[in-house]
């Protein structure tokens, strides 16, 4: 009994520590050292390349400002391995794909973002990584998840 | 002496039961910790929730040495040994690796695959001791034994160039790592991870997580392969 309850503790605490934890899925670094949490961004352009690699994914968006300037931004996700677990593969984003990205500017301020989520030319909008973690206290299973 | 078969049957038991014990199924040991079952598998693929900060799992700050305090104080998320790409080490490695590991179980070995980076523990359980002259490494010594359905282990030798999570909690050379994996059922293990350090807390301290069978394997990571972000890196902290 006292081993059951000591597990129905834990997983409690495994809970809340999971509810407050920082929602991005940052493999190598923390999320404040880089993106400014106060300064989120929603983007629509077309998309330039894509790199499926570790230790986390980016790609590029051709962005067109109210002055017609086209700018290239670039997008940071979580990991490969977490987000292919999340449903996504090496050719989720093409070039040429329009897409709405919402995010976190980096605090250089670069045209660089932390990207939260995509919206698809299919009109799905998805986590990048910054959204469900796949390795969570109740498990995961490769293509569980809609992204 | 009258009956040759009664004293063929006893010398034969005696032989069984030298063999027993010999394969280590003889019962109770002389160390008093074996067990007369063998031990749960833990052969699969498994993950810890995510716990970028322990002090979040145990409810407070551990209980920091003046020393520990003032480290921690001035650590910067910039500083951490994951931004260069350097191993994740032992305790961190399972409950905030993000991505899952794979344990590989033998007779006298306990093997922990880390997705992360493509990491492992070797943790021996053939009853060896640690080495009188240890050098540091990544991920220490590590010895264990069965205590019923579970395994105790016990790291020693741990480069304290490793962080313990990645709020900034740091340790020392002379961190030790005492560590409990119970198979509560088929698809979960009950992790129990005790630090203790004197240079770095005035006592030891704990935390217990659930560890969760995944249904996936481990899969390929390279941490260099497109690494890109160092040179966007904000220090926080002056």
């Amino acid at each position: 009994m006292r081993t059951l309850s000591s597990l129905a503790l834990a997983l409690v605490v495994a809970a809340l520590v999971w509810t407050v934890a920082p929602r991005s899925v940052i493999a190598h670094h923390g999320f404040s050292v880089e993106f400014d949490k106060d300064n989120p961004i929603t983007l629509t352009g077309s998309v330039t390349k894509f790199e499926f690699m570790n230790p986390h994914i980016y790609f590029y968006v051709d962005v067109k400002g109210k002055d017609g300037k086209v700018v290239n931004w670039a997008f940071e996700g979580g990991p490969p391995n977490v987000i292919y677990r999340q449903g996504w593969r090496k050719d989720t984003l093409k070039p040429g794909d329009v897409v709405t990205v919402k995010g976190f500017r980096a605090k250089d301020g670069t045209h660089l973002a932390a990207c939260a989520t995509v919206k698809l030319p299919d009109g799905r909008e998805v986590s990048a990584g910054s959204g469900a973690v796949a390795a969570g206290p109740n498990g995961s299973s490769p293509n569980s998840g809609k992204y | 002496m009258s009956n040759p078969i009664r004293l063929t049957n006893l010398f034969a038991a005696c032989v069984f039961s030298l063999l027993l014990s010999a394969l280590g199924c003889g019962g109770r040991a002389a160390s008093g910790s074996s067990q007369a079952t063998a031990p749960p598998d833990f052969n699969g693929v498994w993950s810890a929730p995510f716990t970028p900060d322990l002090s979040k799992a145990l409810g407070h700050q551990p209980p920091f040495t003046s020393y520990g305090a003032a480290r921690f104080a001035k650590e910067d998320e910039i500083d951490d040994p994951l931004t260069k790409c350097l191993p994740i080490g032992p305790a961190r490695g399972i409950q905030a690796g993000i991505m899952p590991f794979q344990v590989v179980q033998t007779p006298g070995v306990f093997a922990i695959l880390f997705e992360n980076q493509h990491t492992f523990r070797i943790i021996h359980t053939d009853g060896r001791t640690h080495p009188k002259d240890l050098d540091a490494t990544w991920f220490g010594d590590s010895i264990g034994h069965w205590e019923g359905d579970t395994l105790v282990v016990d790291t020693v030798g741990i480069d304290d160039r490793t962080w313990l999570d990645t709020a900034g909690h740091e340790h020392s050379d002379q961190l030790h790592l005492a560590e409990r994996f119970q198979k509560v059922d088929n698809n979960t293990i009950k992790w129990t991870v005790t630090f203790e350090d004197p240079k770095f807390f005035t006592e030891p301290w704990s935390v217990t997580l659930p560890i969760a069978r995944q249904n996936t394997e481990i899969m390929s990571y390279s941490c260099e392969e497109n690494e890109k972000d160092r040179a966007h890196l904000r220090r926080s902290k002056k």
